[in-house]
């Protein structure tokens, strides 16, 4: 499954995002070049701050950039407007969050049906489909139970068995195993790499614990929104993984400096695509 | 797009019920306060309505009569001359309207009265004594003596007030002087038969009630009549036979009036306690609807994240937009129907006996109104408040919806 045809899930090029308070920029992505493919377990790292949460974001269509290009499965999901954003994270993109964030006032039965029934699955295919995926992350027995009815653990299985049901070429999962001691992380990441061996669906994820990172088929590192190393167990071209990154080196005040140069520039340019977007 | 995904209406309800029932304190406090405004609106709209429904009841029958047909001119003139000349030929439409239940004619004329060295203007009315009894409840009002009857040729009624001003007592001799059609004053002994209150102080303050046939013969005035007056088997079928009369009789020789024309303070009232009825919705209304706009901008705010998550997962814009537009619509039509029922349960404990006002009769005595108030729960004013409510269930929906449709994702899902 893994090494078919190299294509690519994921493909970024120079990358920027700069958060804006007030007058105030908060640089948060500088030239990220990076490139995902098809059935990769690629793991995001990096300080807290470094930017792993925003560069997610972007590639799951929930944040806009400032400048550069990026491809989710050979689609620019830059261009799109908010309706099909959602229209292609519903059909594409699986999420899991830090925080499980299952919606309260269902069962984890009727949370991973939600998202058959957003695809336009009747109930009661979507109330199979949900049983099936419960079954997978192997909590088919607790499905009747509301998330304040599960431990930290069972939610994010519900979480991952939500994201896998909407039946996605891509899940994106912010430090998925923050929230849980160290034992029910490594389960829940064992889980997380055999469904991805198993299906193929393509996993990128950001986490600090040093348990996800050795699951990882990829492990790509951020400092200071740029990327400083990657490392790959499969060899493959050194184009493919973009980490070189001679600013990286400079001291962090004169790195701010050039950021600010190429940040005022991008912010005139922020303008105009603002207004564009508004427009549509 | 060509397929469009739909959720299912059930979702939608469903998520709409669990997320009211998830705070159930603060959607309980909101239930209270919505049944209590309701509840207090419907009350009041009854009340209102009981009253009104009393205040034309009374002036119908005390003197006015649903509807009232006289010659040309004759209601600003006032003078005999403008007479109807063939009653009979009107008489004879009556009997074809099943709407009308009873119909009499009347000669009415202002003129003087004297007891024994006290004179009063006066307004005398001659009528069929018969006849009037279809029309008004003139003869229930009798507080001494008898009602008039046919064939009594030298009797006559008086109003409470004017019977007193001129100190007139049961059998006393009274004078009255009028003028006939020609012009000549003149003046006739009567004997006071009875005294009445007609239910309106500004009547009983001038009323002189005799029969018809002595003033045709009194006045000279042969078989003519100045008034025609008709009853209706219900208020509502005034406008009915308004309109058939005018279209029956020529416009040239008839003036036909409802009862709304022919006092224009009862119009002035009517139209006072509508107007008073609109500000009671409006005030209550706004009341409900700030205090939903409230209770959905919190719950809205407390569940940006998850509203968030729901975006990010796949929800559409205008999904958000139903499901939160669905979450304020059931909030205000259960606290809605629940307060009109609570209101309605009050209406029917006190209807039968009333709400009685007597120890403010004072403000109550002028003007048809009784002391005691049933209230009265109309089909006009139930559409009015359900429908006013969904009004405001909509306004105040629809902005918290449509402020989650423009949440900010990305910091949506920031927050912890
Ligand atoms: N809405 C915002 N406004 C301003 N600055 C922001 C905003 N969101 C993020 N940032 C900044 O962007 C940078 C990257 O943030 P991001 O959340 O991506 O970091 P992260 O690597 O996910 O950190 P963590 O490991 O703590 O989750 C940080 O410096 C952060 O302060
Ligand atoms: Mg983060």
């Amino acid at each position: 499954m893994l090494n078919q045809q190299a294509e690519s899930v994921i493909k970024i090029r120079d990358l920027h995002k700069c958060y804006w308070v007030g007058t105030m920029p908060f640089p948060a992505l500088y030239g990220i070049n990076l490139e995902i493919e098809s059935g990769e377990f690629a793991v995001l790292a990096g300080r807290s701050g470094s930017g792993k949460s925003t560069l997610l974001n972007i590639v799951g269509a929930l944040e806009s950039t400032d400048s550069g290009r990026v491809e989710v499965l050979s689609r620019d999901i830059l261009s799109m407007n908010q309706d099909q954003r959602t229209h292609f994270r519903l059909h594409n993109i699986g999420f899991i969050f830090q925080a499980y964030n299952l919606i309260r006032v269902f069962s984890a039965r009727e949370n991973v049906a939600y998202v058959c029934q957003l695809q336009g699955k009747s109930k009661k295919e979507s109330m199979e489909i949900a049983n099936h995926w419960l079954q997978e992350v192997e909590i088919g027995h607790l499905g009747y139970r509301r998330p304040d009815q599960l431990s930290g653990g069972q939610q994010q299985r519900v979480a991952v068995a939500r994201a896998l049901a909407s039946n996605p070429k891509l899940i994106l999962a912010d430090e998925p195993t923050a929230n849980l001691d160290s034992m029910t992380g490594r389960h829940l990441i064992r889980l997380m790499r055999e469904l991805n061996q198993r299906l193929g669906t393509t996993f990128l994820i950001s986490s600090h614990d040093p348990d996800v990172k050795q699951a990882a088929s990829r492990l790509i590192k951020l400092a200071d929104g740029q990327i400083v190393e990657a490392w790959n167990d499969i060899p493959k071209p050194p184009s493919s993984i973009t980490s070189s990154c001679p600013m990286s080196n400079l001291p962090l005040t004169e790195r701010l400096q050039n950021y600010f140069k190429a940040a005022r520039g991008n912010a005139r340019n922020k303008k105009r695509r603002r207004k564009t977007r508004r427009r549509s | 797009m060509a397929e469009s995904y739909r959720l299912g209406l059930f979702t939608y309800f469903s998520l709409a019920t669990r997320n009211l029932l998830r705070n159930r304190r603060r959607t309980l406090i909101t239930l209270i306060t919505m049944i209590f405004g309701i509840a207090t609106l419907t009350l009041l709209s009854a009340l209102n309505d009981g009253w009104l429904s009393q205040m034309k009841t009374n002036f119908i029958l005390s003197y006015t009569g649903h509807l009232q047909i006289h010659a040309k001119g004759f209601e600003t003139s006032q003078n005999l001359n403008d007479r109807i000349k063939d009653p009979e030929e009107i008489s004879r439409l009556m009997q074809s309207y099943p709407e009308i239940i009873g119909w009499t004619q009347r000669i009415r004329t202002s003129g003087l009265a004297s007891v024994s060295g006290n004179s009063a203007g006066i307004q005398i009315m001659a009528t069929d004594p018969e006849q009037e009894t279809w029309v008004t409840s003139m003869d229930q009002g009798i507080k001494e003596g008898i009602w008039l009857r046919p064939g009594m040729s030298h009797d006559l009624l008086l109003g409470r007030t004017v019977a007193q001003n001129l100190g007139a007592e049961l059998g006393d001799r009274v004078i009255l002087m009028a003028q006939r059609l020609n012009g000549e004053m003149v003046s006739e002994v009567f004997f006071l038969r009875g005294i009445l209150e007609t239910g309106a102080p500004q009547i009983d303050r001038t009323l002189a009630v005799i029969t018809l046939n002595s003033a045709q013969q009194w006045l000279q005035m042969d078989q003519t009549v100045t008034d025609i007056v008709i009853r209706a088997d219900v208020h509502d079928n005034t406008d009915v036979l308004y309109r058939l009369f005018v279209q029956q009789l020529s416009d040239l020789k008839y003036e036909i009036m409802p009862w709304q024309e022919l006092d224009p303070m009862v119009r002035q009232w009517l139209e006072f306690s509508d107007a008073y009825g609109f500000v009671i919705l409006f005030v209550v209304i706004i009341l409900v609807l700030i205090e939903i706009l409230n209770t959905m901008l919190i719950s809205l705010h407390e569940r940006q994240k998850e509203l968030g998550v729901i975006v990010a997962i796949g929800t559409k814009r205008h999904q958000i937009f139903l499901m939160l537009l669905l979450e304020a619509v059931m909030l205000i039509f259960i606290g809605a129907i629940l307060g009109y029922l609570a209101g309605s349960l009050i209406v029917f404990s006190v209807a039968d006996n009333g709400i009685n006002l007597t120890h403010f009769a004072n403000a109550f005595e002028f003007f048809y109104m009784d002391p005691v108030i049933h209230p009265q729960l109309t089909q006009s004013s139930a559409i009015k408040i359900l429908g006013a409510t969904l009004a405001a269930a909509l306004l105040a929906g629809i902005y918290p919806a449509w402020k989650a449709t423009r949440l900010q994702l990305s910091q949506a899902l920031r927050i912890q």
